[in-house]
């Protein structure tokens, strides 16, 4: 098993899109009542590179996207895109939350166009390009649906093409399959594993399912909690774009299996602590 | 929804049918509501279990209407309290909705203005007659200020629930998006809050419909409520009855109104389609 210190795994220089150094994050204030969410975090992320985000509940996984999409500042340390601080949410950071956070009042159609609406794009232009993105997350047939009519799943597809509408660098996800059914995710990992390939975008993918964790990225970076550290670095071999058949590669198989070993202890301490 | 009572009800389609056939639509029914009502009343008072001295007949009511409308008192007072509720539920609105905006959006303000704001809430319109006629006189702003005060805390309590249950997600997928301002503001926050501002504001409606009336009783020499005060002291008790069905009938077309509009704006709402 390929296991290495983030020194060694850390891409750097000029491919790098996301460096992020020595963040912490404390909630609350200093004294007894402070939580520490995250603690002397440092990853670098290359561009077009898809990190997992792995760890149990309370590990910061969440939080730390959070800052990296600009939606609350890190306590300490600092993040960088291409070179520049990150400062707030930037139409080249998008996000897919798990709740999809759809806009109930607006078809699937007009929810993929609201980035497109917010550039500036012309009303034509948007419908076609919202078409496209309808297209490539296979949910033609439903543009004119509100999204109280469709699925989770398809709730799901239309969050994601929303999300690349605005043509990001950085497309950061949230537990995007945590309120799904076990068949629903497996099919929608693997459209995620088709369109990430395809589009070419970094992708930070915050979970705490070790194996879409290991099937979608190229690293995973291993989470441990109170406080939120990284704890253990994995490349994974395996090419892309993923497909269905790796699941069973022996590398694969075995990798999940020792990171599930690797992960029990804190899994159980979440668990009696909740 | 093969359901039994679904295979059940269908031989007797079939063999029996129903010697009338109900239409199934709501202002159908709203029809034979009213209309049974007014027969029940019509009966009790011909029949003479309810002396006609204490509460006249419906028809003798629909007399009194019709000669009032006929001599055009019945508009002028119609119309002097639909334009008092006007102004004073506008005047109510913009105020309750602003402090509604400012305490939902801001906890500080709230934590300052709810207070003051939940201890004049109890205050009954009624209380409020005697300090309305020592500052605003025997006139209309007397009337336009108890509007306002029946009006303006429902208004407020909408807005500011409205303001308080949006969805952090939501915004955040705006915002990430690339939302400017306005585009938060009228693409997200005011159709997100419709579903919980708008039957707000109906029930604000019907408060300030009932204020104008009390208002008009004591401080005002036009409107329903002076109409009924003065019917009243010359014993026409057609006319006071024919003041209270006008009222009632012109607050229920307002809140059949309101509700109409909800409908329309708030069907992508899945919990508002009752």
């Amino acid at each position: 098993m390929t296991m290495t210190k983030a020194a060694a795994a850390a891409p750097s220089g000029p491919s790098a899109q996301i460096e992020i150094g020595n963040v912490g994050k404390v909630y609350g204030t200093a004294g007894d009542g402070a939580v520490i969410a995250l603690d002397g975090v440092s990853l670098t992320i290359a561009r077009g590179e898809f990190v997992s985000l792995l760890g149990p509940s309370g590990c910061g996984k969440s939080t730390l996207l959070n800052i990296l999409a600009g939606f609350q500042p890190a306590t300490t340390g600092r993040i960088l895109q291409d070179g520049h601080p990150i400062t707030g949410p930037d139409p080249s950071r998008t996000v897919v939350f798990q709740d999809y956070a759809l806009f109930g009042w607006m078809t699937v159609q007009k929810n993929v166009e609201f980035g497109l609406k917010a550039k500036g794009v012309g009303r034509a232009e948007r419908a076609e390009r919202a078409r496209a993105l309808i297209d490539t997350v296979r949910l033609t047939g439903f543009e004119d649906k509100y999204p109280h009519e469709i699925s989770g799943g398809m709730k799901q597809r239309a969050a994601i093409a929303r999300a690349l509408a605005p043509d990001p660098d950085i497309l950061l996800m949230d537990e995007p399959f945590g309120a799904l059914d076990a068949q629903t995710r497996v099919l929608l990992q693997e459209e995620i594993a088709r369109i990430s390939s395809e589009a070419g975008k970094t992708v930070v993918f915050v979970t705490h399912g070790i194996e879409e964790a290991v099937f979608l990225a190229d690293r995973v970076v291993v989470m441990s909690p109170r406080p939120g550290r990284i704890r253990e670095e994995v490349l994974v071999p395996l090419p892309r774009p993923r497909t269905a058949e790796m699941r069973s590669d022996p590398w694969f198989v075995s990798t999940v299996s020792e990171l599930w070993e690797t992960l029990k202890p804190d899994w159980q301490k979440e668990e009696e602590v909740s | 929804m093969s359901s039994p009572s679904a295979a059940l009800a269908r031989p007797a389609a079939t063999t029996g049918r129903p010697l009338v056939r109900l239409p199934k639509t709501r202002g159908f029914r709203a029809f034979v509501g009213l209309g049974v009502f007014f027969l029940v009343w019509q009966l009790l008072t011909t029949t003479g279990i309810v002396d006609g001295f204490m509460l006249p007949s419906p028809i003798a009511v629909a007399e009194a209407l019709w000669q009032m409308a006929i001599d055009g008192s019945l508009w002028v007072h119609l119309g002097a309290s639909l334009q008092r509720v006007a102004i004073g539920y506008l005047i109510a609105c913009v105020v309750g909705i602003a402090l509604g905006l400012l305490c939902g959006w801001w906890r500080t303000v709230s934590d300052y203005v709810r207070p003051v704001i939940e201890a004049l809430r109890p205050i009954p319109p009624l209380a409020w007659i005697p300090i309305t006629i020592l500052w605003f006189g025997l006139g209309d702003a007397a009337s336009y200020f108890l509007v306002f005060l029946g009006a303006v805390f429902p208004a407020f309590v909408a807005t500011y629930t409205a303001v308080r249950s949006l969805d952090r997600n939501q915004m955040n997928a705006a915002l990430c998006l690339g939302a400017k301002p306005s585009m938060l503001l009228f693409d997200v926050l005011i159709p997100a809050s419709l579903p919980i501002v708008l039957p707000g504001l109906r029930i604000a409606l019907g408060i300030g419909w009932m204020c104008v009336v009390t208002a008009e009783l004591i401080a005002a020499q036009t409107g329903l409520g002076y109409l009924i005060q003065q019917s009243r002291t010359l014993f026409q008790i057609n006319n006071v009855v024919a003041g209270m069905v006008t009222i009632g009938l012109v607050g229920l077309a307002m809140s059949a109104a309101l509700e109409q509009v909800e409908r329309r704006v708030n069907a992508w709402a899945p919990s508002e389609r009752l």
